[in-house]
């Protein structure tokens, strides 16, 4: 049976129609059609499917998109700015983070939920925040690079 | 990490390495009320489960090692989610996430084995979904929140529409995966005691990695001194990953009772607890390595509750 769910994604609120056994992974990418959030291992183990809900950081595969009614969401197509590109999103492109680019979209929200806390977050601070989020290709020095640079121009 | 397959059978028993694309189809249900809860728990009979974070039944929904008929979330119960410390009593909702016992300025300066145990466990984002409860209800062997609350002497209250029972969190493991819960039961919070003055405890886990770990073996000690620098009042070494549920070093506790701390008390203390440990040999560390280090953490875990008691008021 279907329920409606009422979900503020990116500023924009959505009321949608689900079915229980989806998960907001499967809402956000296929009823909404924002594909930048990945499906990785879809067991909580990878961090490709990161989205902040309330500003804190969680794997999409493992909440049950009714579960998720009633809250924010961020994704990363909502992370850019009318300016321009986020500073972080800037830095990875500068300090060459992206190589595949599958962890990207979750890497970056790990790490804006964490300089939105903490905005001179140090090196140990940064690799805990993205202690979920895995990256098979750069071995996470650039990442961390990345966030860093960030991190140390903040005011 | 397994391949993405695409199936429409259900399997009710888990097979290795099995992801299915959708999750199996069940009726959700939403109570605002644990009365109401409570008797959907004991309406909606033996096809039902409880969610909360949702971090271990949507996987093995995923997986394909359970199929419930309704699902029934705990997640908007406001009483469930509450904790608060007052007099002595530290009462944890279960719906609690690990992130805010991590969080929690009351854990960190009270009860540090805890807030070492919240932090160990999982990545920041299973942290934010996973709950108190959930940790318990689940009764995994390596699980990094139970050792820390046996330490403090922790009782978990069960609440169904027959009544309320309390549970000492030694007896509520019976092996794994399993606990003394009725079906129709709901662990609704976890209360701890503020340790007596001039107590100190400690928790270490130790995997090969510091994130997205299941622990080798786990220990968590909490030591009361009579005074600083005074003997030993009272002890408790509990040991994760080690046997079917978290248990009780008993005999290593009483071999501290009444005694001056010391290193070779310490020492002793760890290899009585080594041998009282009941390990199994797996790929992720044989039976001889993990009571080697059952010896090796509970020295650790002691020392730095001694050195904590000492320093406390």
């Amino acid at each position: 049976m279907k329920k409606t769910i009422h979900i503020t994604v990116n500023d924009k609120p959505f009321d949608l129609e689900v079915e229980p056994n989806q998960t907001l992974l499967e809402v956000i990418r296929e009823k909404l059609c924002l594909t930048g959030t990945k499906a990785g291992c879809l067991v909580g183990d990878c961090g490709a499917c990161t989205v902040l809900v309330d500003g804190k950081p969680v794997s999409s595969c493992l909440i049950l998109a009714v579960q998720a009614d009633g809250k924010q969401i961020t994704t990363i197509e909502g992370v850019e700015t009318p300016q321009g590109l986020h500073p972080l999103q800037t830095a990875f492109v500068d300090k060459g983070a992206v190589q595949c680019g599958y962890c990207t979209p979750g890497m970056i929200l790990s790490a804006k939920s964490l300089l939105d806390r903490n905005p001179r977050a140090d090196e140990a601070e940064i690799r805990k925040a993205i202690s979920g989020n895995l990256c098979r290709c750069t071995g996470y020095q650039k990442i961390v690079e990345a966030i860093l640079s960030v991190s140390r121009t903040s005011p | 990490m397994s391949w993405i397959t695409i199936t429409p059978t259900l399997h009710h028993s888990s097979t290795p390495g099995l992801i299915l694309m959708l999750l199996p189809r069940f009726q959700y249900h939403e109570p605002a009320t644990l009365a109401e809860a409570c008797r959907m728990m004991a309406e909606l009979g033996g096809g039902v489960r409880p969610i909360a974070g949702g971090t271990d039944l949507v996987v093995n929904m995923r997986r394909g090692a359970v199929a419930p008929g309704h699902v029934v979330s705990l997640g908007r119960i406001k009483e469930l989610c509450a904790m608060h410390l007052s007099g002595r009593t530290l009462r944890i909702g279960a719906c609690c996430t690990v992130a805010s016992l991590a969080g929690s300025s009351d854990i960190a300066s009270q009860f540090h084995a805890l807030n070492e145990g919240a932090l160990s466990l999982g990545s920041p984002l299973v942290r934010n979904l996973a709950t108190a409860g959930g940790n318990l209800v689940t009764a995994r062997p390596a699980a990094d929140l139970p050792p820390p609350l046996m330490a403090y002497g922790g009782t978990v209250t069960l609440q169904s529409s027959q009544g309320q029972r309390l549970v000492p969190l030694d007896q509520f493991f019976v092996g794994p995966g399993r606990t003394v819960m009725e079906p129709s039961e709901i662990l609704t919070s976890i209360a701890l005691e503020t340790p007596s003055p001039f107590s100190g405890s400690s928790y270490i886990k130790l995997g090969t990695r510091r994130a997205l770990e299941i622990s080798i073996v786990s220990v968590a000690s909490c030591l009361t001194l009579e005074r600083p620098g005074g003997r030993i009042q009272s002890a408790r070494i509990v040991l994760g990953s080690v046997a079917p549920v978290p248990m009780r070093a008993e005999d290593a506790e009483k071999n501290l009772i009444g005694e001056i701390p010391s290193p070779p008390l310490f020492a002793e203390a760890a290899k009585v607890a080594a041998g009282e440990s009941k390990p199994i040999d797996d790929y992720r560390g044989s039976a001889q390595y993990r009571r080697d280090m059952v010896s090796v953490l509970t020295q650790k875990t002691l020392q730095a509750a001694l050195e904590r008691a000492n320093a406390s008021e």
